[in-house]
């Protein structure tokens, strides 16, 4: 059931992308910038490790900068990692590609394939994106320029939105998100989402005890509950979802609940808060 | 390509730069407003506001490249007509978010080349210019009645031929206007440009207006003029006020060419 709300949401956001270069090209700037950073009447918002970068490559900290990283922050510390996965728009794309990818493997290879190969350890996939977060940054701050802006998913394709509805036209760019894409759909699904995506890491980074989170309601949550284990198969992420719900690769997409046949998941955090 | 990469490494191990933050080309200018290079790339995160809300369309994306992403003006394709409505937009203060009076733009200073400079060549009787097989030349001007910042920036001397003030802030629509071609006779040199082989005597003197703007535009903008204060001052500039310091330094003959 979050499934169509999710779809819903994910391809709003999708088209909110194309609309604003629209909107702008009518001349109404209520809505005005990209997935670096956007400005909804007035509120700046940015993405944080974009604002991250800025900070070390230009050596300074200014109001209007904190300000504009307030906001997905704080999503981040309610909602968990809601922009990866109600919103981001490659994160759509990367769908749509693991999507293909399932229908190639079910009905021309003839041979069923999980949507995400499952990971046993989701430690190691959190060690690569935050040494990835930790080494950009780091480069951004040594040679002056926020050089992970030139890896950013969600920054590029939205830039290449706002490029093709004014130019008509895409940028070199685009060939960034075409190679993600299909290394997704032939190798390894998933791969820039859990081990590299910069926007990603950080945002995880900011989940909590009361951050929104999948909870089991079995007994023992570190077991599988059932054989068939569906939800395992339903994480995107290759996490252990009836154990690992509370994990920093989680997104909270709900996929998993909505896989349970036995509607044993359930949404737990700040917004139904129970004595432990 | 085998320059390009000379001039990198010379740019890093003889000269001590950082490659990837000073990169200026003549005619390449950053949107009004814009902090010194060095803060502008670090500052500047590529989310491409101040192009979506150019209602010109001057502000381009630079292509493939360190500055890969950025906003830059190409005044030989469109020229920045000075609205100011990048600066504030901009997110991170990588163009000045206070800065509202055109006049206190630093994009560059515009530089002529006497050489092909259709009024310059006028009033130059004995030059032929290279290829040109007879001497050409008109009062043109066009640069003086495009400019923005009339006298303030660009002034006629002896009302005969263009010449630059330190009032100019770069916006490069003379250069966009400029008749000659291939090459435009007057160009905009973008500031903080460190190349004196490219910038030449002009150099010092685009440093310095740059120095001096900057330090004018860090202070707060309380000179911005709105309404009907910016309607008396426009009506306020007249042409003929800077007109008469104008000594004629050619020497006049009493017989004309081809008059018998």
């Amino acid at each position: 059931m979050y499934r169509r709300y999710r779809r819903a949401s994910q391809i709003a956001v999708f088209a909110l992308m194309f609309a604003v270069p629209v909107l702008n090209l009518y001349e109404i700037y209520a809505i005005t910038g990209t997935f670096y950073a956007i400005n909804i009447g007035g509120l700046g918002i940015a993405d944080p490790v974009v604002i991250l970068q800025a900070m070390f490559a230009a050596g300074e900290l200014t109001v209007p900068l904190l300000s504009a990283a307030i906001f997905p922050v704080l999503l981040a510390l309610l909602l968990g990692r809601v922009w990866c996965g109600w919103m981001c728009p490659y994160h759509l794309l990367s769908d749509v590609a693991c999507a293909a990818r399932l229908a190639a493997a079910t009905r021309i290879l003839k041979k069923a394939e999980p949507a995400s190969p499952a990971v046993k350890r989701s430690f190691s996939a959190n060690m690569w994106r935050f040494g990835f977060l930790l080494v950009g940054t780091a480069a951004a701050g040594a040679i002056g320029i926020p050089v992970l802006n030139y890896l950013s998913a969600p920054g590029i394709t939205s830039t290449e939105a706002m490029i093709f509805v004014k130019e008509r036209t895409f940028s070199l760019e685009i060939g960034f998100i075409a190679v993600l894409l299909c290394l997704e759909f032939t190798l390894i699904p998933r791969f820039w989402c859990r081990f590299f995506c910069p926007t990603g890491a950080f945002l995880s980074l900011f989940r909590s005890s009361f951050t929104l989170r999948i909870v089991s309601e079995t007994k023992n949550p570190a077991v599988p509950c059932c054989k068939e284990s569906p939800c395992l198969s339903a994480c995107p992420m290759g996490l252990q979802p009836y154990r690992e719900g509370g994990n920093l690769l989680c997104t909270n997409c709900a996929r998993c609940i909505d896989a349970c046949p036995h509607q044993r998941l359930k949404f737990d955090g700040f917004l139904t808060a129970r004595p432990r | 390509m085998a320059d390009g990469l000379r001039e990198f490494l010379e740019r890093v191990f003889v000269r001590g730069q950082n490659p990837f933050v000073n990169n200026y080309a003549i005619n390449r200018l950053r949107p009004p407003g814009a902090v010194d290079e060095r803060r502008f790339m670090g500052l500047c995160i590529r989310c491409n506001r101040c192009l979506e809300v150019c209602p010109y369309g001057s502000i381009k994306r630079a292509g493939v490249g360190p500055p890969m992403g950025t906003p830059y003006v190409f005044p030989e394709q469109k020229a920045c007509y000075l609205c100011m409505a990048c600066c504030r937009l901009c997110p991170t203060g990588a163009l000045d978010a206070h800065l509202r009076n055109p006049e206190k733009a630093v994009m560059g200073k515009a530089k002529i080349d006497p050489s092909i400079c259709y009024s310059h060549l006028f009033l130059d009787r004995d030059k032929v210019p290279q290829g040109a097989k007879q001497k050409i030349g008109a009062l043109c001007n066009t640069c003086y009645n495009v400019c923005p910042l009339q006298d303030k920036a660009i002034t006629l001397k002896g009302n005969l031929f263009p010449v630059v003030l330190d009032g100019c802030v770069g916006c490069g629509i003379c250069t966009e206007r400029c008749p000659t071609r291939p090459r435009r006779a007057i160009n905009v040199i973008p500031s903080g440009m460190g190349r004196v082989d490219e910038a030449g005597f002009y150099f010092g003197k685009a440093r310095r207006h740059h120095d001096s703007a900057v330090s004018r535009a860090e202070k707060p903008s309380s000179g911005a003029l709105k309404g009907e204060e910016l309607l008396d001052r426009k009506y306020k500039i007249d042409g003929s006020r800077d007109a008469s310091d104008f000594q004629f330094p050619y020497e006049t003959s009493d017989q004309i060419e081809g008059w018998d």
